[in-house]
């Protein structure tokens, strides 16, 4: 992994750096995205309950319950494995809905204290991937909801140092992504800064971060539903003075790692399971940090785990009633011909995505608002969703490893030809896609309808 | 005004399906019970405001899908001040969920969070018609059409998200009754 000035023990911030500190901020944000996504779409939200009520009453009538007493219980084990699936899909969304309002919020950092942004093609390119500049560093995969995966999660979350895995007795420098924040708002706090108030940014009130929406609900066991974003956790900030700029830079910490007292990974590199008031990023104590979300989901996974151990279930067939059967670090180049034309379209309209996030920023006033309004949410919510559904009804064996897997977004960034519009490029994927696969000619309209925004 | 092309097959009615076809310009609307004028539902059999069976709208699925001002539906998506106005967008695509809003859908964010959609866009409606001095018949589902009732309709009924079906049981309760809360106008959401 190159290394990070900003984390080497000579770097000073300075008017001449913090440029440069800001935007690895933003390819940090950016960086987690692909990551929670990628899990997020390995969930099955819905699965087949009458399958887990079968399987399970066998395997307790095994054991040498009665039918009607086994059946019971199964129906008890069932509905925690719905509510589980639908719950860590929530979760894992709301993060990752939150990631990108803290992207916006980095950005709007740099677009008043320094320049333009820089979105488009930061996404990790080879995987595993490592947070820019994280000490130590951890390979981040794109992998399915699993243990190992959750524990990767929380140590790029992680409120405190990572416990020391090596027992090395030399000291390493561990950091945090608060840390790293933190050098900035040291920086901020001492120094008198010139503040763009005329860049354009993504503000607030305009509609263009929700923190809630039907992803983010899960329903408890008697089908009532829950949502697991606050309403009050945190919007986007204008930045326009110091104030501001530390509140934007607040919210982002806060949101991601919780209070500062906050406790992280056991020494033993294990999960504190226990909840305490540091837990929660916003005072009303509503909703967890990001640490806490998925210290939660790794918790309750493990102990269901366990349950299913007692029934003479291993912990693959436990996670096959909810995690689809995807490849790790799949990329396109991977697929068949004819999911690679499919996967190229859903990479080209989540880099597009990006395109119009930093086109965002070049455009102020209703042509911002539209990039955003029409542009974005229809992409983010209807377009990339529905393709991230459709690829993964197609199946394919990896030449790597000779398995059948399922095909998965790989959310790679796609090379858009500077000689035409990605606009146009959008297009003409979506007409060869349609060419195999006639069904995705519902989604041509809506690709006509996206604002024209240049590289 | 928009005017739909209706189709005079009658196979093809339904909430979801195509509408039947008339040469007289509608008002278009988003659900059942918000029309404003005779005639102007989907079936274009209505007799009097608030008394139609479903939207004169195009039914779509998601956030931004709408055509135009005042045919997106509401609820699951969008922002706050979005999901304060179903069925009243000022605008094509600024809609905040899909057409039409079945009686177990319910505002995610905003002053109405938690509680019925439909019901939240049947009073924007009344409060309108009273601006107008129109009396207001009575909808044919008084908290809006159930998600099993648009479904059986010709043309089915879908709406975009991951979390799942929204009428539903996981055997402890009665899904029957997920709409009844709402049709009180109480929320449905639980503080964790």
């Amino acid at each position: 992994m190159q290394k990070n000035k900003a984390f080497q023990p000579d770097f000073k911030l300075t008017p001449g750096t913090l440029g440069e500190a800001i935007q690895q901020a933003i390819e940090i944000e950016i960086a987690t995205i692909p990551v929670y996504l990628y899990t997020y779409y390995s969930i099955n939200r819905t699965p087949n309950q009458q399958q887990i009520i079968t399987d399970v009453s066998a395997a307790l009538v095994k054991q040498g319950k009665p039918e009607a007493e086994a059946k019971k219980e199964a129906e008890e084990i069932s509905a925690s494995i719905m509510v589980f699936a639908n719950k860590a899909g929530a979760l894992i969304m709301s993060v990752a809905i939150e990631e990108m309002l803290h992207m916006a919020l980095s950005s709007n950092l740099k677009q008043s204290l320094v320049g333009l942004p820089e979105l488009v093609g930061k996404t990790p390119k080879t995987w595993p991937a490592y947070l820019p500049g994280h000490e130590p560093e951890f390979p981040i995969n794109k992998g399915r909801l699993s243990l190992p995966q959750l524990m990767t999660f929380l140590e790029i979350e992680s409120p405190s140092p990572l416990p020391d895995k090596t027992k090395l007795l030399k000291a390493i420098p561990y950091k945090t992504i608060g840390q790293f924040y933190d050098m900035i708002v040291q920086y901020i706090e001492h120094n008198e800064l010139a503040y763009n108030k005329d860049a354009p940014q993504l503000i607030p009130g305009k509609g263009y971060y929700a923190q809630n929406n039907v992803d983010t609900i899960f329903y408890d066991k008697h089908h009532k539903p829950h949502l697991v974003n606050d309403a009050d956790s945190g919007d986007l900030v204008l930045v326009e003075d110091r104030a501001s700029a530390l509140k934007a830079i607040h919210i982002i910490v806060e949101q991601g790692e919780g209070n500062q007292d906050a406790p992280g990974l056991n020494p033993d590199y294990t999960v504190n399971c226990s909840i305490s008031p540091a837990d929660y990023d916003d005072p009303a104590m509503k909703e967890f940090s990001h640490f806490e979300k998925f210290s939660r989901i790794y918790c309750h996974y493990d102990f269901l785990t366990k349950k299913f151990a007692g029934f003479g279930m291993e912990e693959k067939q436990f996670a096959g009633y909810f995690v689809q059967n995807v490849a790790l670090n799949p990329v396109t180049a991977d697929y068949p011909a004819n999911i690679q034309t499919l996967s190229n379209l859903l990479n080209a309209i989540y880099t597009y995505i990006f395109v119009m996030s930093e086109g965002c920023y070049k455009k102020a006033g209703h042509t911002q608002y539209e990039i955003f309004m029409f542009g974005i949410h229809k992409s983010m919510i209807f377009i990339l969703n529905s393709l991230c559904g459709d690829i993964m009804q197609q199946t394919y064996t990896d030449k790597k490893d000779g398995l059948t897997y399922k095909a998965a977004p790989t959310f790679e960034d796609y090379a858009f030809d500077p000689a035409s519009s990605p606009k146009s490029q959008l297009i003409a994927l979506h007409a060869e896609v349609v060419k195999v696969f006639p069904g995705e000619a519902y989604l041509g309209q809506r690709f006509q309808d996206l604002p024209d925004v240049a590289l | 005004m928009a005017t739909i092309q209706y189709d005079l097959n009658a196979d093809t009615q339904g909430c979801g399906g195509t509408p039947v076809t008339t040469n007289i310009p509608l008002e278009l609307h988003v659900c059942m019970g918000l029309n404003a004028c005779k005639g102007h539902d989907r079936f274009g059999t209505n007799n009097c405001a608030g008394t139609g069976q479903c939207a004169t709208a195009e039914a779509h699925v998601c956030h931004t899908l709408n055509n135009c001002r005042g045919q997106g539906g509401c609820g699951l998506y969008g922002s706050a001040e979005e999901q304060d106005l179903p069925g009243q967008n000022e605008c094509a695509w600024q809609g905040s969920c899909a057409v039409p809003i079945q009686a177990e859908r319910f505002s995610t964010l905003g002053n109405n969070m938690g509680r019925s959609t439909w019901l939240l866009a049947r009073k924007l409606f009344e409060e309108r018609m009273a601006k107008a001095q129109r009396n207001v018949g009575e909808a044919p589902f008084k908290c809006g059409p159930p998600q099993k009732w648009l479904e059986s309709q010709k043309g089915g009924f879908a709406a975009c998200g991951n979390s799942g079906d929204m009428v539903c049981s996981f055997g402890f309760n009665n899904k029957e009754d997920d709409g009844k809360i709402l049709c009180k106008g109480d929320s449905v959401l639980d503080d964790e």
